[in-house]
């Protein structure tokens, strides 16, 4: 064991409070080292200084060493096709975010670990309360036009998303944290952020997390497609709507160029024919690929299948209408779903346990001595007859024609039988649930008992707000507690571990007594590669940084 | 106007009329029974109709129960055709699912030949400018691929049985309508019908009580063949997520919830669905073919 005590002065030197707090949780063994690099990385500890103190404590290093890849080399990836422009102000799916990424950079990037990471910032630091966040700008960096990146493209880009008027995808992040005119430059290489509110996570919404804000030229006209003009690895040499794109390498990339000569991207429909070619040599990676009809791929030895822990989940809502306006009926419903067994079998195991909040285990502010629900259809019963409704009840499910949306629907249809509630199933295409998206006109929004699905984000914030805020607006439920709007606003606010983790408990105690939504499971995002592809960093959101992905 | 029509005893075409097909109705009979092709066709329709009536109380598995620790198992002793994704016994929800397929594909039957005869009656009998509308009208809706209208409809109108069955049958009523036209310009001006409007009859009335009995033949065929396309049309519609919802074990439906499967090696899912919609389709189109033979002869 090294000189603690001397170690410990070293890295308390010239820190803020809220990192000296951190550093002291990971010391007292509050904070494990997944959790502090987390942690750590969100308020602004450098990367170099947590390895020495994890180097200091006898703990494993950071990051992964992958095998080197070879030079050069085309990168052939298989993915789904964007649903409309790649348009960084609009980009709103897993199909358009990825082409995005590979022509731009992001200040921050959220790595596979949830560890922030440097990219086109080199270092952030909020002021006392987490109300105002200062980014230092990394030199030296150029877009492909030649010209060199400086804070006013930043305050540009940044404040571009942040616009009501642009009515970016961004937008649904940024309300009521970050409000147009908030982005200012300090110098050339420092922008500061002036929060709406104090918000400890702030660093995640200008990452990687927040896939439109990557960094585009202050004179930007919104014709990102004609040339992907961004800062990125990868410059691109022709873009095909609904077909796909090809790139060159980046010869001034800022990390210096990238491994592979160039990248291929093509556009797939439907998952089938994407594992079909990647099993046919016709591409090296696939984007996504889920369990349900990439069987095939899991015990070939010719693929890799790259598995991220993720939040991405499905919420099934009961509206606080009719007999699911009594909580033990909700209560209920949720004690006959078996979950390990739908992780088991529906997953191959990929996927974390929900236990009915967004705090998926893969978040560092989840509280894990929360007991898990399980099936307990004796107790379901007891609450139902409590409830007054022994006798079980007719209500309609709504969902999508979406990967297994299909089969949660048929086993919540049996699950419920068990406590005498008979479930008919009406399945949508993804437009009509989702319809116009305000009530009114959206069976999403609308439907007594429905099941959607919800993308990976970094941070619970959104699944937090959006759907169970009284003043959410996807609020399915109907869920309006006054208690818990508290609680959320102070645990968005909360800037050190143990504060988030102990707000973070008390909203879990609260969604599992009100259970407004059932949280079934958290799946994993899998990614699927040749076996020679090596370098590969993914994130649960679809992005695919390959600066370092190559050839054995 | 013919000449020589009995005119004062109107009681004689009508009389001779049903004479004349119960006769050929005993020939159409003993055709059909001597024709292996027919017989073939009605056994295979009879099962699946004994298996949509009965099949739930002697299937081996409930088709609904999951079994999540035993999904996506080959054919074996326990499961003769393996299980599901959500590990539901195959053979069970293959012989259950003969039972929405074989309720809806002859409503739809129904609906889109009574709405073709009245259609055809209606352009074939009046002919002149009534025909030349509803003709047209019926071609714009003939050029339009079958299985795109009917999409279209039901995602305005969202998929649920009923509107399934309205829909399909209502795609098939300008077919039969063309059928029906058809065989009525051949009988419109024959002798009995003009007795009939000299006896004043109405419209309506000569319609459906002096043609119709006369043109039920081709109308009759015309349902059958309309039946197996019902069956085929549905089944896709269930394929592509608008007919039948789940967890009904229809075949469309599981073909679709299970086709993604296939590329894992997992044949079983899919196979005996698709096998049975094809045996029921061969089935009916047998009975069709047989059916139209003997009343030709």
């Amino acid at each position: 064991m090294p000189d603690r005590s001397k170690c410990l002065s070293q890295w308390r030197e010239g820190r803020t409070e809220l990192e000296n707090e951190v550093i002291d949780q990971l010391l007292t063994g509050r904070l494990d080292r997944r959790s502090f690099l987390r942690h750590g990385s969100r308020v602004g500890l450098s990367l170099a200084l947590m390895g020495g103190v994890l180097q200091g404590l006898g703990l494993a290093p950071i990051g992964r060493a992958f095998a080197q890849a070879k030079q050069g080399g085309t990168i052939r990836l298989a993915q789904i096709t964007p649903s409309g422009a790649i348009e960084p102000v609009s980009v709103a799916d897993q199909g358009g975010l990825l082409p995005l990424q590979q022509a731009g950079d992001f200040l921050v990037m959220d790595g596979p670990d949830l560890v922030l990471r440097p990219m086109l910032a080199t270092s952030w630091k909020p002021n006392e309360d987490g109300s105002v966040w200062t980014f230092t700008l990394r030199d030296g960096v150029k877009f492909h036009d030649g010209r060199v990146m400086t804070a006013d493209d930043v305050v540009a880009s940044i404040d571009r998303l942040a616009d009501p008027a642009n009515g970016s995808n961004a937008l649904s992040a940024f309300k009521g944290v970050l409000s147009k005119g908030g982005t200012t430059k300090v110098d050339d290489k420092t922008v500061r952020f002036s929060l709406d509110a104090p918000n400890g996570n702030f660093p995640y919404y200008v990452s990687s997390d927040n896939y439109n804000a990557i960094i585009l030229p202050a004179d930007y006209k919104g014709d990102f497609e004609k040339t992907f003009n961004g800062t990125g690895p990868f410059r691109m040499v022709s873009y095909t709507p609904k077909v796909g794109a090809s790139f060159v390498r980046n010869p001034d990339y800022w990390a210096g160029p990238a491994l592979a000569e160039k990248l291929e991207l093509s556009f797939y429909a439907d998952q089938q024919p994407q594992v079909l070619a990647l099993l046919g040599g016709q591409v090296d990676m696939i984007q996504q690929v889920v369990v349900q009809g990439s069987q095939s791929l899991f015990d070939n030895p010719a693929v890799k299948i790259l598995r991220l822990k993720s939040n991405a989940h499905r919420q099934i809502h009961m509206k606080n209408t009719g007999p699911f306006a009594d909580k033990r009926v909700r209560q209920a419903m949720a004690l006959t779903l078996d979950r390990p067994a739908i992780v088991k079998g529906l997953f191959r195991g990929m996927a974390d346990l929900g236990n009915d909040s967004p705090f998926a285990p893969v978040f560092p502010s989840t509280d894990t001595t929360i007991p898990q629900r399980g099936k307990d259809i004796a107790k379901a019963k007891e609450l139902m007859a409590a409830a007054g409704m022994s006798g079980g009840f007719d209500v309609t499910l709504t969902t999508m024609q979406l990967q297994e949306l299909p089969a949660i629907a048929s086993l919540i249809r049996n699950a419920a039988a068990e406590i005498g509630v008979k479930v008919t199933l009406k399945l949508e295409d993804v437009g009509a649930y989702y319809g116009d998206a305000v009530p009114g006109k959206s069976d999403w929004l609308d439907s007594q008992f429905g099941i959607t699905d919800y993308g990976h984000r970094g941070t619970p914030n959104v699944f937090l707000a959006a759907p169970l805020l009284s003043t959410g607006t996807w609020n399915s439920a109907e869920f309006k507690n006054p208690g818990y709007d508290k609680l959320v606003a102070s645990y968005i606010a909360a800037l050190d571990p143990a504060a988030q983790k102990a707000q973070a408990g008390a909203i879990q105690k609260l969604l599992l007594d009100e259970t407004p939504i059932i949280f079934p499971y958290f799946y994993d995002y899998l990614t699927a590669t040749s076996a020679t592809l090596q370098g590969v960093e993914g994130t649960a959101m679809g992005q695919m940084f390959l600066h370092k992905a190559g050839f054995a | 106007m013919s000449e020589g029509m009995p005119l004062a005893d109107p009681a004689v075409p009508m009389a001779a009329a049903p004479a004349g097909r119960e006769e050929k109705g005993r020939g159409v009979a003993g055709l059909l029974l001597r024709s292996p092709a027919f017989l073939l066709g009605a056994a295979i329709l009879l099962f699946w109709t004994a298996c949509a009536l009965f099949a739930p109380s002697f299937v081996p598995y409930d088709p609904f129960a999951d079994d999540l620790l035993n999904t996506l198992q080959p054919p074996s002793a326990e499961h003769w055709f393996g299980t599901d994704q959500l590990g539901r016994d195959v053979f069970s929800r293959v012989l259950v699912g003969a039972r929405d397929i074989l309720t809806i594909a002859p409503l739809a039957t129904i609906v889109g030949t009574v709405a073709g005869t009245a259609i055809g009656l209606i352009t074939g009998y009046f002919g002149g400018w009534v025909d030349a509308v509803i003709g047209r009208l019926l071609e714009v809706m003939l050029s339009l691929p079958l299985i795109i209208v009917a999409l279209l409809v039901l995602v305005a109108l969202g998929p649920s049985t009923p509107t399934v069955v309205v829909v399909v049958g209502l795609v098939f009523a300008p077919l039969v309508a063309r059928t029906v036209r058809a065989a009525v310009l051949t009988e419109r001006h024959l002798d009995y019908v003009a007795a009939a409007a000299v006896r004043g009859e109405g419209a309506p009335y000569i319609m459906i009580a002096e043609i119709l009995p006369n043109i039920l033949p081709p109308i009759i065929v015309e349902g059958t063949v309309r039946l197996g396309y019902a069956i085929f049309t549905i089944a896709s519609l269930s394929f592509l997520g608008f007919g039948v919802q789940p967890p009904s074990p229809d075949w469309g439906l599981s073909i679709a919830e299970n086709y993604g499967v296939l590329v894992g090696g997992f044949w079983w899912t899919v196979v005996f669905d698709t096998a049975a919609t094809a045996s029921l389709i061969v089935g009916v189109n047998l009975v069709a073919e047989s059916l139209q033979r003997a009343l030709a002869e």
